[in-house]
């Protein structure tokens, strides 16, 4: 085959750029300006491969180091993972683009770029390995750069945030490990399309604990409801640029999990699952929605909606028709370029405040001075809420419109009810930042992060609302794919 | 020789679950020491008891042993390794501002 070697790149590209910019250190807007082109190459890489596997019909496999498939590593570039990878390597772009305009002291932190570039390899490859210990290990490297970015915080409880994170993941990845064990001992295999080819003729001793563990893996990571309290706190105390990604699509390698979990590897078993799903979806659609009008911080706020909105998805992945998987993958799409937008338009919120902080009591007012970050934001808020000309109203209408075809009407009625509490905290949030008087007559700072980033995520939240044809079309032939497991396990078996 | 690995690997999760639940917060992070090589543990006696002669050697004639939990353990080894480092490391920096490593009184993410 001709390309090969392109499901590679979106992981080898930021993998070298991040040991070069380490290089780079002595010179920080060389090392920055290295970083925003070798993200932007790895996103231009990723898209290249969503385009020649669209376009073929077919898996791009990848055997390393040449080792036939159950043997040796996989890397499998089918239609879902190569979504997911230019999904998250745009959001990870306009990081960058922040990150350079920001003014926090930690971009100035020496391993700052490559731990970033470190972040960005590992969940691509963990989106486009076939292979369940791999993985691990690159869940494994997520993880670290993720808590190494959040324990430099310019925030005063960065290092306490990152050690209840790293802490909860390294229980995660014990839990990962403890499932590879289970499974390798009862199929002998880690490869995920033969393993998903074994699990299909016999239910081996040890699959039940497997899928348990698995199952508790991707609630860590993505921070499903009873798994959820690491997350405000680890995302309220990372710095913006960082923040911004942990929450828009850090939290989407859950979401790939179950989504490979129901539709390849446990299929005799993906009812029970999807079950749990649907409820730990609804329960985190309100919790997460009641959450976040409690709260006192712009970011916090923004964290406890994330749990919201990975429970809309969970819900549709749950529903399990083809129509309700295509919703998710559009609405986790979507989701993570709002979440992004709004989170750093907070982060911006809060660089002008008076004292650096995002709190409520700090904020108000602030946004007084700055009125195109309160247009940005209202169009995010309205994204979020689902509300026209907005691409959160294309997921939404997308997601409750298969809910209804699949006559889900119980589950439809909770998250119905959730979304009003979207509506609800974010025009608080915006009222409070861009309509009240500031409390003691406190005035912005001039200066400030810069407002590049979120002003492109935001357009293309717009873009995506007015033009949504190819997103969903991309997204229903995707869930076209999975319907199809056999297709997945002869391209890599059989390739 | 099953057995004992098996309760050897039950103890061993028992003490490590009940020292990540005490309050100190260095004895929690020796738990999460004991859970890690717990798990390695249970790795290794995924693939421990087929086969006795070692992969790879040419001249061998019996069933072979199984050589990938070993490489899984081996991985899984170095990079449980580094993550205690650095929760050692961050742990040290936590207890040093707050003077104490009870976790009731380490409080500022409360506020």
């Amino acid at each position: 085959m001709l390309y090969k070697h392109l499901p590679l790149l979106p992981i080898v590209l930021p993998l070298t750029g991040a040991v070069i910019a380490l290089l780079l250190s002595r010179s920080r807007s060389l090392q920055a300006l290295w970083t925003l082109a070798t993200m932007l190459t790895a996103l231009a890489s990723s898209t290249w491969l969503l385009a020649v596997v669209w376009r073929s019909g077919q898996p791009l496999v990848f055997q390393s180091g040449g080792w036939a498939a159950p043997f040796g590593i996989s890397l499998v570039g089918d239609l879902l993972a190569a979504v997911f990878v230019v999904m998250s390597q745009l959001v990870l772009a306009t990081g960058v683009l922040y990150a350079i305009g920001s003014k926090d002291s930690v971009v100035r932190y020496p391993t700052f770029y490559p731990l970033y570039l470190m972040l960005a390899a590992s969940l691509s490859g963990a989106m486009l390995t076939g292979d369940l210990f791999n993985m691990y290990v690159f869940a494994e490297l997520l993880v670290i750069s993720g808590t190494v970015l959040t324990a430099v915080s310019d925030d005063r409880y960065g290092t306490e945030a990152a050690y209840k994170y790293f802490y909860i993941s390294l229980l995660a990845s014990f839990f990962m490990l403890l499932a590879v064990g289970c499974l390798y001992v009862s199929y002998g295999t880690l490869n995920m399309a033969d393993l998903a080819q074994r699990i299909a003729v016999d239910t081996g001793r040890l699959l039940l604990p497997g899928i348990g563990f698995l199952m508790a893996t991707f609630m860590v990571k993505s921070a499903v409801f009873p798994f959820h309290f690491w997350q405000p706190d680890f995302h309220t105390a990372a710095p913006t640029a960082v923040s911004a990604m942990l929450s828009s699509v850090v939290v989407k390698l859950g979401v790939y999990g179950f989504l490979r979990m129901t539709t390849l590897l446990f299929l005799p078993q993906a009812e029970t699952i999807r079950c749990l799903l649907v409820v730990l979806g609804v329960v985190g659609v309100v919790f997460g929605g009641l959450s976040a009008i409690g709260t006192h911080n712009v970011k916090r706020m923004l964290a406890y909606s994330t749990l919201a909105q990975v429970g809309f998805i969970l819900v549709g992945i749950g529903w399990g028709t083809p129509l309700a998987i295509a919703a998710a993958i559009v609405f986790a799409f979507n989701h993570s370029l709002i979440k992004a937008a709004m989170l750093m338009l907070a982060g911006y919120v809060a660089s002008r405040a008076p004292v650096k902080s995002a709190g409520f009591d700090v904020v108000t007012g602030v946004g007084r001075s700055v009125p195109v970050a309160g247009v940005l934001f209202f169009i995010g808020s309205l994204g979020l809420a689902g509300i026209p000309p907005t691409n959160g109203f294309i997921s939404k209408m997308f997601l409750f419109s298969s809910g209804i075809d699949a006559a889900e009407l119980g589950s439809l009625a909770f998250i119905g009810m959730g979304s009003i509490l979207t509506l609800v905290y974010t025009m608080r949030a915006f009222q409070r930042i861009w309509w009240q008087e500031p409390s003691g007559g406190a005035k912005a700072k001039p200066g400030g992060d810069h407002l590049l980033a979120p002003a492109i995520l935001i357009v293309l939240v717009l873009l995506l609302g007015l033009w949504a044809e190819p997103l969903v079309q991309v997204a229903k032939d995707t869930s076209v794919w999975l319907g199809n497991p056999a297709g997945y396990i002869q391209a890599v078996l059989g390739g | 020789m099953e057995l004992l690995t098996a309760i050897a690997i039950g103890i061993l999760f028992a003490i490590g679950v009940f020292q990540l639940l005490r309050r100190n917060i260095i004895r929690s992070a020796i738990g999460l020491i004991i859970l890690a090589n717990a798990v390695n543990l249970f790795l290794l006696s995924t693939g421990a008891y087929i086969g006795v002669e070692p992969a790879y050697v040419s001249d061998s004639t019996g069933v072979l042993s199984d050589a990938l939990p070993q490489a899984l353990i081996l991985t899984a080894i170095v990079i449980s390794m580094g993550g205690t480092a650095f929760v050692l490391s961050m742990l040290y920096i936590i207890s040093a501002r707050y003077k104490t490593s009870d976790m009731d009184e380490i409080d500022g993410l409360k506020n």
